[in-house]
């Protein structure tokens, strides 16, 4: 456990001494912000609710770009050979890292809170429904981390990493526009894949384990095929 | 204390090593020469168990290091052939970093982490970026995050490749220091280094081990390739020996 602790603080060090994170934090709380006051300006309403579907729209860009380093970078350099001769277990690598990703994917969240403030501040918002809405927002992330960290231990080549992880990020984000060319089983069954449809419920204050399922699931397959993948030495 | 029994790797169809068995004695230091692409650092990757062998065992102190592969990797100090560093960290951080996951004690990581500082004088760069470090120095980092965890093998993979004569020279008398504590397998193309550190030599050509002997009966005994005749005691060098033994495909049975 202690092992999967100093991998993820060596990978959360790692992000703040890369100019790429400091970017990446600038340019979402930007835009995040950008949007926010248009949309509560435009809607005059104190919720969340569509500020969610903004920051999910925007995981789908940043998201690959915060995980493409994550494995491909270790074997470019190297520094795979150091970590996976060390006596630590492949699952404690996989763990720490897709922790220390996480940890930086939490602070980025955790600095829109001041929003809920401002509204609370402006108005009378439901505190359940934005609980929900971020633990979506949340889950939904760690679903698109873990695929691009799966997507980075395919490869040495990070811009091939990035580009792999747009590919499945963006199948799920937009299945759901699918569902209109297909019926019965099909449609229902992209209607399921899709991302966007399970935070709808999310966003809306209904936390069902359907959704929660959903993406823990996700992460789940993710961290194990990451796992195998630098087991079997797959580049 | 190392035993190989029958190993050998296939990568696809090219079968990198063939059928390698050698044992290798507590406190011996043991170079390994070989041609490039001879199987030398593929050898030492599943001695490290970082690669897994297609058939074959690897005992260690008597336990297979596929079974029992955490343990094993605790009692091995790997540098590989590209020193594996965080160019973004420190010397510090990196040794801290190496310390961490190496499972050195919490109250033992600082005079750890000082001590190989001191040993592979590193005191000057210690807070230095990586990145920044001569070649010379980023080697002696590598050494340094090896033996950090005091390992009983230290594997060393051309740890002297691409340095000026001053930076191998420190870089050897550091090597020849640690050797006095801890079985070292040193596998390098400078055969001048072999001779003065190695005590046994495995010579490895296209996956097999062609010669395993000890380094005083390989320079006395001398295999002349070209006559075919023993050369009198002492009459060649290693890289005589070697030259000769990569002329002649039939030396199969030296020794």
């Amino acid at each position: 456990m202690d092992k999967i602790f100093f991998i993820a603080k060596k990978e959360l060090a790692a992000y703040f001494k890369s100019p790429v994170a400091y970017i990446i934090l600038v340019l979402a709380i930007s835009i995040f912000n950008f949007f926010f006051f248009i949309i509560i300006d435009h809607n005059r309403e104190a919720s969340l609710r569509d500020v969610f579907r903004v920051m999910e729209f925007i995981f789908v860009f940043f998201a690959p770009l915060l995980t493409m380093r994550v494995f491909s970078e270790e074997k470019l350099t190297g520094t795979m050979e150091f970590l996976m001769t060390a006596p630590v277990s492949n699952t404690a690598i996989v763990l720490g890292k897709y922790a220390g990703v996480l940890v930086f994917f939490t602070i980025m969240v955790s600095l829109t809170f001041v929003y809920y403030g401002i509204i609370e501040y402006f108005g009378n918002p439901d505190l359940i429904a934005t609980v929900s809405g971020y633990v979506g927002i949340w889950l939904e992330g760690a679903f698109f981390l873990a695929i691009g960290m799966m997507a980075s231990s395919w490869t040495r080549n990070q811009i091939v990493a990035a580009m792999t992880s747009y590919m499945f990020i963006f199948s799920l984000y937009f299945s759901t526009n699918l569902t209109r060319y297909f019926e019965g089983s099909v449609a229902r069954f992209f209607q399921h894949l899709s991302t966007t449809n399970h935070l709808e419920n999310l966003v809306a204050g209904i936390i069902t384990i359907g959704d929660i399922t959903y993406y823990l699931s996700g992460i789940f397959v993710c961290v194990v095929l990451t796992r195998l993948s630098i087991e079997n030495r797959l580049y | 204390m190392i035993t190989t029994k029958n190993i050998s790797k296939n990568f696809g169809s090219f079968q990198a090593l063939h059928d390698v068995s050698f044992k290798i004695n507590p406190g011996e230091i043991v170079g390994f020469l070989g041609l490039n692409g001879a199987g030398k650092t593929t050898l030492m990757r599943i001695l490290t168990s970082y690669l897994p062998a297609s058939s074959g065992l690897v005992l260690i102190d008597g336990e297979d290091i596929v079974e029992n592969s955490l343990a094993i990797r605790q009692k091995i100090g790997y540098l590989p052939e590209t020193p594996p560093l965080y160019s973004n960290m420190s010397v510090r951080d990196y040794l801290k970093f190496a310390a961490e996951i190496k499972g050195i004690p919490a109250n033992q990581r600082k005079s750890q982490l000082n001590k190989v500082i001191e040993e592979c004088q590193l005191g000057d760069v210690s807070h230095k970026s990586i990145a920044t470090l001569s070649k010379g120095y980023k080697q002696r980092t590598g050494i340094a995050q090896a033996i950090i965890h005091q390992p009983k093998i230290l594997i060393l993979d051309e740890p002297t490749s691409g340095l000026d004569p001053i930076q191998n020279l420190q870089l050897r008398n550091l090597i020849t220091n640690l050797k006095d504590q801890r079985t070292v397998i040193i596998s390098t193309h400078i055969l001048s280094e072999i001779e003065q550190i190695a005590q046994r030599v495995l010579i490895i050509r296209a996956g097999q081990i062609i010669v395993d002997e000890s380094l005083e009966t390989l320079l006395n005994s001398g295999v002349s390739a070209k006559s075919g005749a023993p050369e009198q005691s002492g009459t060649l060098s290693l890289e005589e020996v070697f030259i000769n033994l990569h002329d002649d495909l039939s030396v199969k049975q030296f020794g």
